[in-house]
């Protein structure tokens, strides 16, 4: 490393902060609101630290409101749609990596691109679907479209998570007497394991923030996931920011440290060679 | 023993041992890809030519009717303008933001694993979530965002954001490259980290300054990364549903809707399914076209 001029160093770090400093804002805002009393939200002018922390916000939440029922409804249609996706997922992914067959190319290029499509495209005519399979207004419909619309890029990135083990291993496995199966389940898989955890993050994650088909498909309150009831705050009772700010936060922090987990997988699922070097 | 057929590359012919096995383990999972992603796909192409009543019931066949409609309805096209332009604002901030984010993260100083974890959760949070904090955020009354303006002298006399249609436009855009800045930091990051450091070190030598590198060594380098990145957030972008349903609704009356909130509202408030249809097969022919890009892009990165 070249020797740095102290002025370097220094606007290095002053425009990091300044940039991390407006990116983190609203972080910064939801913090404060929440913990803020109705009196101290409602003042003008909004200042930033509040004169008492309010740290009841955080509990009286779940008694004044569903809280908890959101957060079961998210809960269940999450890990619902990651089980279903994922189990669809890695066989197909494995026949990507490991097995040759006609159309291979074909129907991983088609993944790629229908990855791409807005949900927004088919909600219509998928809400004729569920209306016809009388699934509206159940969790079971958003456990199918949610695992639906993460599939194909669940199914990529396990290809790639397969790819980087190599042959040998299996071949191994196949000359001491393991039949296929037992190769590809009792020997390939838990060395794939790594891809599974990402792939099931993934899925859960994006199930857990879906928004869209959760408004569309969910008629009753009680069975609203988390976006949809939190969003329903604001239309529905008076709006207590502080206690909307608080939820919020709590809704988040556990999805952001998640994702912090395969933030490196996402990135070279999405980007491809180009940026693995 | 059984022979090890992955060993030999060959020709691939439909119906061996081995493609049946894989035909098998893909069965479960494309059977559900066309029931519930290529079957509505082609329901939709079906109603975008039929007349369909409140329910979303075909009714008749009216050719290109709904079309028509669509084409003769001037909001139609001022949602069509805004998402062009909605994309190619968002995109191009993301762009230059993600590359000087990139260019600071790569350089090597104490504390930068936190800095880079800390750019990233705006990307890691939720987007809907993010996007109620930020419709607090931009309250005109209570909202710290005005008062921080103020405060710090930046703009004494902030708008009041989401009450006007160009206004809103902006903060709708602005949370929507908020969102995906720190996505292009990070692929930016990556494929600079990809650069082989002695190229760069060998026209130091030579005497080219930061600015002559940049342009001449590393933004050619980063070439790939930036197609594909581009692609992939024009999609993003293009789609971003949450922001604009969530902030503003589209509104004020219809000014910030752009295509994709604008075929959910002409479907499930206006109860227009037949030109809602119409709309998402242009939206969808649109989203195909860069998609097919990103795609071929794609795999000419990767050796698949």
């Amino acid at each position: 490393m070249t020797r740095r001029s102290l002025r370097f160093t220094i606007f290095i770090y002053a425009s990091i902060t300044l940039i991390v400093i407006v990116l983190l804002f609203p972080f910064g805002v939801a913090l404060s609101t929440a913990f803020k009393d109705i009196d101290e939200v409602y003042s003008t002018p909004p200042y930033w630290m509040p004169k008492r922390v309010a740290v009841e916000n955080f509990t009286h939440i779940w008694e004044k409101y569903p809280l908890a029922g959101y957060f079961m409804n998210s809960l269940i249609i999450s890990t619902g749609a990651t089980l279903f996706a994922t189990i669809l997922c890695i066989p197909a992914a494995y026949a990507f990596a490991r097995l040759r067959f006609y159309g291979r190319k074909t129907l991983l290029f088609a993944l790629l691109v229908v990855q791409m499509f807005s949900p927004i495209i088919v909600v219509i005519a998928l809400y004729k679907i569920i209306v016809r399979l009388g699934l509206i207004d159940t969790q079971l419909s958003l456990i199918i479209v949610n695992a639906v619309f993460t599939l194909a890029f669940a199914i990529w990135m396990m290809n790639g998570y397969f790819s980087t083990i190599p042959r040998e291993v299996e071949e191994a496995a196949l000359i001491d007497g393991c039949s296929r199966w037992q190769t590809m389940f009792l020997v390939t898989l838990p060395i794939a394991m790594p891809g599974v955890v990402t792939v099931v993050i993934y899925t859960f994650i994006t199930a857990w923030n879906e928004f869209m088909f959760a408004l569309t498909f969910i008629n009753s309150t009680e069975k609203r996931p988390l976006t949809v009831g939190l969003y329903n705050f604001v239309g529905r009772w008076q709006v207590s920011w502080q206690y909307l700010m608080a939820a919020a936060l709590m809704a988040v922090i556990p999805v952001i440290i998640l994702f912090m987990l395969i933030e490196k997988q996402l990135v070279e699922g999405l980007a491809g060679g180009a940026v693995k070097g | 023993m059984e022979e090890i057929t992955v060993q030999h590359p060959q020709k691939s012919t439909l119906w061996t041992t081995e493609s049946k096995i894989a035909y098998l383990l893909l069965f479960p999972a494309f059977a559900v890809l066309l029931l519930f992603m290529l079957y509505p796909i082609l329901y939709v192409f079906l109603m975008a030519f039929f007349k369909t009543n409140k329910l979303g019931n075909i009714v008749s066949f009216i050719g290109l009717g709904n079309f028509e409609v669509l084409f003769k309805n001037k909001a139609f096209w001022e949602v069509t303008f805004r998402s062009i332009l909605w994309t190619v604002l968002a995109v191009l901030s993301k762009t230059v933001a993600g590359i000087i984010i990139a260019l600071l993260l790569n350089v090597e100083f104490a504390g930068r694993k936190i800095y880079r974890t800390l750019v990233i959760i705006p990307w890691a949070s939720s987007v809907p979530i993010s996007a109620m904090i930020w419709q607090w955020t931009f309250n005109s009354e209570f909202g710290l965002l005005n008062q921080t303006l103020k405060m710090t002298g930046l703009w004494d006399n902030p708008p009041l954001w989401l009450a006007y249609p160009k206004t809103a436009f902006f903060a709708n855009l602005y949370v929507d490259i908020w969102c995906g800045i720190p996505f292009m930091a990070m692929v930016f990051l990556a494929g600079l980290q990809a650069i082989p450091q002695d190229i760069d070190e060998s026209a130091q030598v030579d005497g080219a300054n930061a600015w002559t590198r940049f342009w001449r060594i590393t933004l050619p380098m980063l070439r790939p990364v930036l197609l594909i990145a581009t692609l992939l957030s024009a999609l993003w972008t293009f789609n971003d549903f949450n922001v604009i349903y969530i902030l503003t609704k589209g509104g004020p009356i219809n000014k910030t809707d752009i295509l994709i909130t604008f075929i959910y509202k002409y479907s499930f408030q206006f109860l227009k399914f037949g030109p809602a249809a119409a709309m998402a097969i242009i939206t969808f022919v649109i989203l195909l076209a860069v998609s097919l890009l990103y795609a071929r892009h794609y795999f000419r990165s990767e050796d698949v």
